[in-house]
């Protein structure tokens, strides 16, 4: 998968590609709106994140000129702005995500992954994990053929986790996810716990969920091969 | 009371009391002319008396008596000449009582001492005063008729002038003040008037209504721009500090430092979102065309927020009318706003408490919802300030939040006009009373 970053923050941007790198994206940067284009009519991307808050031209402009040159693209819009009418003009406008900054890279990550089913219908359908599949597209864990019953926050936790796996994630990353902006560290943790338990005491009883591991005082991990 | 009232009140006021003034002091009026026109006739009648003496001798009118007398048919005037020592003189105009053939009557009398033939003679002319005061009374009545049909038409064409003259004001205040709405973006035309004055007003109004949309306009690019300047370095800290946790050579110790750094993080962060928040709010930044239904909108946060409840065990009774919708408002800042609340009602709450949400709809045409929980309660002298920005509410054992959390909600109820009361009783719980205006209701 390939991605153009239009980030003028020089220090974001590399963040955003150090992290983009790893889970084996490759992440082209432009600091200005101006070599952004220039580097879309030249290349073929298949995500476009763009910052709104661009020095040399306006973000939404940018976004419209973009989408003529690359119009098969999926494209991200980052904004530290907060115009909750930037959110709505920007979708208009054909965006296929919006994230307000500051926004979590693991967030971003999971939302250029549900464009991607989305859209390209790349990624396998169903990932198996350890005795059960988890389908993404349809939102359904299943063991051997069997739907197992999990709450919509349960299996959001589950798929988060599977996306992020091998890597640990904390109690306040994962509640941010589920909760928004409404989560709340100290207080929501809690819940994470419960739900995890609820997670392996509904999963173990049909198989092994080892693979779902607490790491003491920081979170959880999905370990796979 | 309105200025045009105000006005006519004074100026037929004032015209009645000249008025009534006059027409009391219209007897001394009257009878200063009188007396001076009576005396002035006196003088005439005696320098007649005294050309005929001249002309014809005294004895013209002695005719061989020693004193001479005349009246006229009524008595209202009179004439007498008898002979007086020589040397003897007395030139006035008096009010005297004189009896004429039994009558005793009040007269003005001039008397003049004047030499003729062989002695010196007193001449007495009077006049009668009655018939000076007799013409008071009805002149009285005529005055204050006259008087009171020149006030009535005076004082409508006042009224009319009046009128015409503040139309100019009120329209000032019809289109510049009342019904102008924050942040006056409208743009609003100069009221057309000849009178200096109100020209004034109404440019200085003009000029302060610019002015105040210029601050607001400045209002909302800084928050635009600290929102942008602000998020930035947390954004790029909190990815600089995820990418390090996902370094695989990272010890435990140092990500155990990092969750803390991440969680002080997110604390700023929300700090932050918060504000900006209340700015937005404040700086009227948002639409309010959404409609909605109360009691959807209090199930969606209830659900939001219903793995806090049953981590509590706080039981939840919630008694809504069914089909109370509201308009013209908000509802992603009203979620917002129940949220807070709900989360303090269980944030403050005793483990296994209860939350009791009702509603009811007094006689007013408002609309009440109350939030009740049996929580920690607050003191009654903290209740005035649980509103203000980073007032954290009692000293709970709690791990109280950022104290924005309350003013986001007045924040919220302000720009919605629902008034919110708030009654504690400590150690036994509070209620929240949301006071929903008509306006905002959707009449069925």
């Amino acid at each position: 998968m390939k991605v153009l970053l239009i980030e003028d923050e020089k220090t974001l941007a590399y963040e955003v590609e150090a992290f983009l790198k790893k889970a084996f994206y490759i992440c082209d940067l432009a600091h200005t709106a101006a070599k952004g284009l220039e580097m879309l009519g030249v290349n073929p991307y298949d995500f476009i994140l763009l910052d709104l808050g661009l020095p040399d031209k306006d973000g939404l402009k940018v976004l419209q000129e973009a989408k003529k040159l690359n119009p098969d693209a999926a494209y991200i819009i980052l904004t530290a702005r907060g115009n909750i009418e930037d959110r709505i003009l920007g979708l208009d406008l054909g965006a296929d995500d919006y994230l307000p900054k500051p926004f979590s890279l693991l967030e971003l990550q999971s939302r250029m992954q549900a464009i991607s089913r989305r859209k390209f219908n790349v990624s396998t359908q169903e990932i198996p994990l350890g005795e059960f599949m988890i389908d993404l597209q349809k939102r359904i864990v299943s063991h051997q053929g069997t739907e197992i019953e999990l709450t919509r926050k349960e299996y959001d936790l589950l798929s988060y986790l599977l996306l992020h796996k091998n890597r640990v994630l904390t109690r306040m990353q994962l509640s941010e996810h589920i909760w928004g902006t409404f989560a709340d560290d100290d207080y929501d943790s809690n819940y994470i716990d419960v739900h995890i338990k609820n997670i392996r005491k509904k999963l173990s009883v049909y198989g092994p969920v080892e693979w779902l591991e607490t790491v003491r005082g920081v979170g959880y991990k999905i370990r796979k091969q | 009371m309105k200025l045009n009232s105000k006005l006519t009140l004074f100026i037929t006021l004032s015209k009645l009391a000249i008025v009534l003034l006059f027409v009391l002091t219209l007897p001394y009026l009257t009878g200063r002319i009188a007396r001076t026109y009576t005396d002035y006739y006196l003088q005439q009648q005696k320098e007649k008396v005294l050309e005929v003496v001249a002309r014809n001798g005294v004895e013209s009118y002695l005719q061989g008596e020693a004193s001479y007398g005349s009246y006229t048919m009524l008595k209202e005037e009179y004439i007498s000449l008898e002979p007086v020592e020589e040397g003897f003189t007395l030139d006035t105009i008096y009010t005297d009582e004189r009896i004429i053939e039994q009558d005793t009557l009040n007269y003005r009398v001039l008397t003049h001492v004047f030499a003729a033939g062989k002695g010196s003679y007193l001449m007495e002319v009077g006049k009668t005063v009655e018939t000076i005061d007799q013409y008071n009374r009805p002149l009285q009545r005529i005055a204050t008729y006259v008087l009171l049909g020149l006030i009535l038409i005076t004082l409508m064409i006042d009224l009319f002038y009046t009128r015409f003259l503040l139309k100019p004001l009120g329209e000032i205040i019809r289109t510049k003040i009342s019904n102008r709405k924050f942040p006056f973006n409208d743009n609003s035309e100069p009221v057309n008037t000849s009178t200096s004055d109100f020209r004034f007003l109404d440019q200085s109004l003009i000029s302060l209504m610019n002015q105040i949309n210029d601050a607001f306009e400045k209002e909302r690019e800084f928050t635009a721009n600290a929102s942008h300047e602000l998020m930035t370095p947390i954004g790029i800290l909190q990815n600089k500090i995820e990418n390090l946790m996902g370094e695989p050579e990272v010890s435990e110790l140092v990500q155990d430092r990092l969750i803390g750094m991440q969680r002080t993080l997110n604390r700023l962060k929300r700090i932050v979102h918060s504000l900006l928040l209340i700015s937005r709010i404040d700086n009227d930044q948002f639409s309010k065309k959404d409609m909605v239904s109360v009691t959807e909108l209090f199930g969606d946060v209830i659900e939001e927020i219903s793995h806090r409840l049953s981590e509590k065990q706080i039981s939840l009774n919630v008694n809504l009318s069914e089909d109370i919708e509201l308009q013209n408002v908000n509802r992603d800042l009203l979620f917002q706003m129940v949220y807070n609340l709900l989360n303090n009602a269980i944030r403050y709450n005793k483990p296994e408490g209860k939350i009791h949400i009702s509603d009811r709809i007094p006689e007013n045409g408002t609309y009440e919802i109350d939030i009740e929980d049996t929580g920690v309660g607050i003191p009654q002298e903290e209740i005035a300030t649980i509103f203000n920005r980073f007032k954290k509410a009692n000293n709970s054992e709690e791990e109280a939040g950022y104290g924005l959390g309350l003013s986001i909600v007045k924040s919220i109820s302000d720009y919605h006009q629902i008034t919110i009361r708030v009654e504690s009783e400590l150690s036994k719980g509070t209620r929240f009373t949301l006071i929903f205006p008509s306006v905002i209701l959707k009449s069925h």
